[in-house]
């Protein structure tokens, strides 16, 4: 049986399409009108018929329509355009409504599918309500539609709190000031005159002198550097919600743009965990689902943007049953991973070292000391951090230390495995494994693993596919083990 | 190593075709540096003339090098194998790397080939796979033995003709 579906546009996505006709020329088209005189404004008025014309003339020619297996989206009002693509090849729908569509109750709906050659083909429907939105889902998805709030048992729900604190601990937030200021600056050095020298004189005038003003100045934008930060999360992800109506996943977050993202359970190929520095002192972490089909770009994949650490293992059990425990211990990696580490780490710090004792200045060679010393502990952790552990299901592995990231994946999801080893890594006898998966999902690397380590690891991840590639002495080496084992 | 090499090499006219490849990146180099120099010591900079003469004279020597040793390694090194479930394929002999791409998880098989790859009558045959660090390349097989590679690659991965 397959599904079949007739639809349009919401008659209310005119707004839409004529706010998207109008495009970036809206603000000063606004400003001009309030301020022109009657002739302009009846030149734009002649302007804004046409776009609205252009508008009405997109929303008839667009047309969705699901038949025989496929998806066919017909629209354009100078080029037409007919885009049908295979319903399988549908990995996900993500449901969005920006502000002008919360106003009209309407929401915008983008299909990601995978197209072939790797590149993602993305279709949407740029305002239809709700109802369309779900039915589409599940005519593409062959999945009943999404099911009431009150059959739905919430995962994870973000606190405003956790939030603010979050956006606090975040370096993307907390360096969005900065960004801010830059776009100022840039706009103040097109205003004419010595508009700018003259405010700058001032505030140089006015700033204190003290050794408390200055501290009071600094302490001030550091408070507001921390709101700012607090409230570009809090704004982003306001009231992140996850909940689960048995087959399906939906994410909704969002204050003024409200995001709903769907993903199916099946789905769901591993999870990873991740923390940075600024964000271990308060245990908070976050996780993301790896999904087929849910590209990181549209954030798609957050089960949870901050979460205690003791909460994750019950967030991922309740996604997937059988998920390991991210504070399980893994299997570490040989020594000689650890001196490889150091041996990556050392060279740029020594050099500045030897360089500071040519130069003869004291502070520094302190300086660079203090940085090898920084070099070698974090080195010594990114081993610590290294490890990886496979339950016969699902393979867990951990790296990196700044930022730090564990993941459990299912081994035999990857679009194509990979072993590399550089010579360095050879003589150590070291090698990494990479697994790559398809769709925005990326790749997940097994770093600095023993060759012997690789190779038992290779027999269990997909014994079928990847044990003909073991040369002869390590089959033989490993099934000796394998009885010494058994008996 | 841990794992056995794939079964099949590259056609040995790779040899001369990377041969060729370097020999060309060379004299590209060769001509950018002659270039440099002249118009900075016309420029009156002999110190920086200089400069760019010995470092871009280095490199061409680097590249000149590499263009006559590693066709060698890189033929050596690259072999490719259709096994039950997957395509093997190793390359590399610096940074050696094995990869294994599971039939069922092909997008698509294409043969292509450049100009100078046409020249030497071979083509190059691409796997493409959902993950765009998970594709593969087989750079220089002869037309049959790629077109052989092709079908049956496509047969494995379910693909329908012409895709």
């Amino acid at each position: 049986m397959s599904a079949q579906l007739d639809g349009r546009l919401h008659p209310l996505g005119v707004v839409v399409l004529l706010r998207r006709a109008l495009g970036a020329g809206l603000l000063p088209l606004l400003v001009i009108v309030l301020s022109a005189d009657t002739r302009v404004v009846a030149v734009l008025a002649v302007g804004l018929l046409a776009a609205l014309a252009y508008a009405l003339l997109a929303w008839s020619h667009f047309r969705y329509r699901v038949a025989d297996g496929r998806l066919e989206l017909r629209s354009g009002v100078v080029r037409r355009s007919v885009r049908t693509i295979p319903v399988e090849r549908v990995r996900g729908i993500v449901v969005t409504a920006p502000f002008l569509h919360r106003l009209l109750g309407l929401v915008r709906v983008e299909i990601e599918a995978a197209a072939g050659g790797g590149d993602k083909a993305e279709l949407s429907l740029p305002a239809v309500s709700a109802a369309q939105a779900d039915g589409l889902r599940a005519a593409v998805l062959g999945a009943a539609p999404v099911a009431e709030h009150a059959d739905r048992r919430v995962l994870f729900r973000a606190t405003p709190g956790a939030l603010a604190l979050g956006g606090v601990t975040s370096l993307s937030y907390l360096l969005a000031p900065a960004a801010v200021i830059g776009v100022v600056f840039n706009l103040v050095d097109d205003l004419p005159g010595n508009l700018v020298e003259r405010g700058g004189d001032v505030l140089v005038d006015r700033a204190p002198h003290d050794v408390l003003g200055v501290a009071v100045a600094i302490g001030a934008a550091a408070v507001l550097v921390l709101l700012v930060a607090a409230a570009g999360s809090l704004l982003v992800d306001w009231n992140f919600t996850v909940t689960d109506d048995g087959e399906r996943l939906t994410a909704e977050r969002g204050l003024l743009t409200r995001r709903v993202v769907v993903l199916e359970r099946d789905r769901v190929r591993g999870v990873d965990v991740r923390d940075t520095l600024l964000r271990r002192p308060f245990r908070l972490v976050s996780v993301n689902a790896l999904a087929a089909g849910l590209a990181r770009r549209s954030g798609g994949t957050t089960l949870a943007p901050v979460l205690h650490r003791a909460a994750v293992h019950t967030l991922i059990r309740a996604v997937d049953a059988q998920a390991p425990d991210p504070l399980s211990p893994l299997t570490a990696h040989p020594a000689a991973a650890r001196r490889r580490r150091l041996l990556r780490a050392l060279p740029v710090p020594l050099a500045l070292v030897v360089f500071a004792v040519v130069l003869v200045e004291l502070w520094l060679i302190g300086a660079a000391l203090l940085l090898t010393a920084a070099a070698i502990l974090v080195a010594l952790d990114r081993y610590r951090q290294l490890g990886h552990a496979f339950d016969g299901r699902r393979l867990a592995v951990r790296g990196g230390s700044l930022h730090r990231r564990w993941s459990e994946v299912d081994p035999r999801a990857p679009a194509a495995y990979e072993l590399r080893s550089s010579p360095f890594q050879r003589r150590a006898g070291l090698c990494t494994l990479w697994l790559h998966f398809g769709q925005g999902a990326g790749s997940r690397r097994v770093l600095d693993l023993g060759e012997d380590q690789a190779a038992s690891l290779l027999r269990v991840l997909d014994a079928s596919l990847l044990e003909p590639l073991l040369a002869g002495d390590q089959i033989g080496r490993l099934r000796r083990s394998g009885a010494r084992r058994a008996t | 190593m841990i794992l056995r090499p794939p079964a099949n090499q590259l056609d040995p006219r790779m040899r001369t075709y990377w041969l060729v490849e370097g020999l060309l990146a060379t004299a590209t180099a060769v001509a950018i540096v002659v270039a440099a120099a002249v118009v900075t010591a016309v420029a009156g900079a002999t110190t920086a003339a200089w400069i760019v003469a010995v470092v871009g004279g280095a490199v061409v020597v680097a590249l000149a090098v590499a263009a006559f040793v590693t066709p060698r390694l890189d033929y050596e090194y690259f072999r490719y194998e259709v096994m039950e479930l997957g395509l093997y394929v190793a390359r590399g002999w610096l940074r050696r790397r094995w990869q294994v791409v599971p039939h069922a998880r092909v997008q698509t098989v294409d043969t292509t080939a450049g100009p100078l790859l046409r020249a030497f009558g071979l083509v190059a045959v691409e796997v493409t796979t959902a993950s765009a660090a998970g594709g593969t390349s087989i750079p220089g097989l002869p037309p049959d033995v790629a077109g052989a590679l092709l079908e049956e690659l496509a047969r494995r991965a379910g693909l329908e003709e012409g895709t």
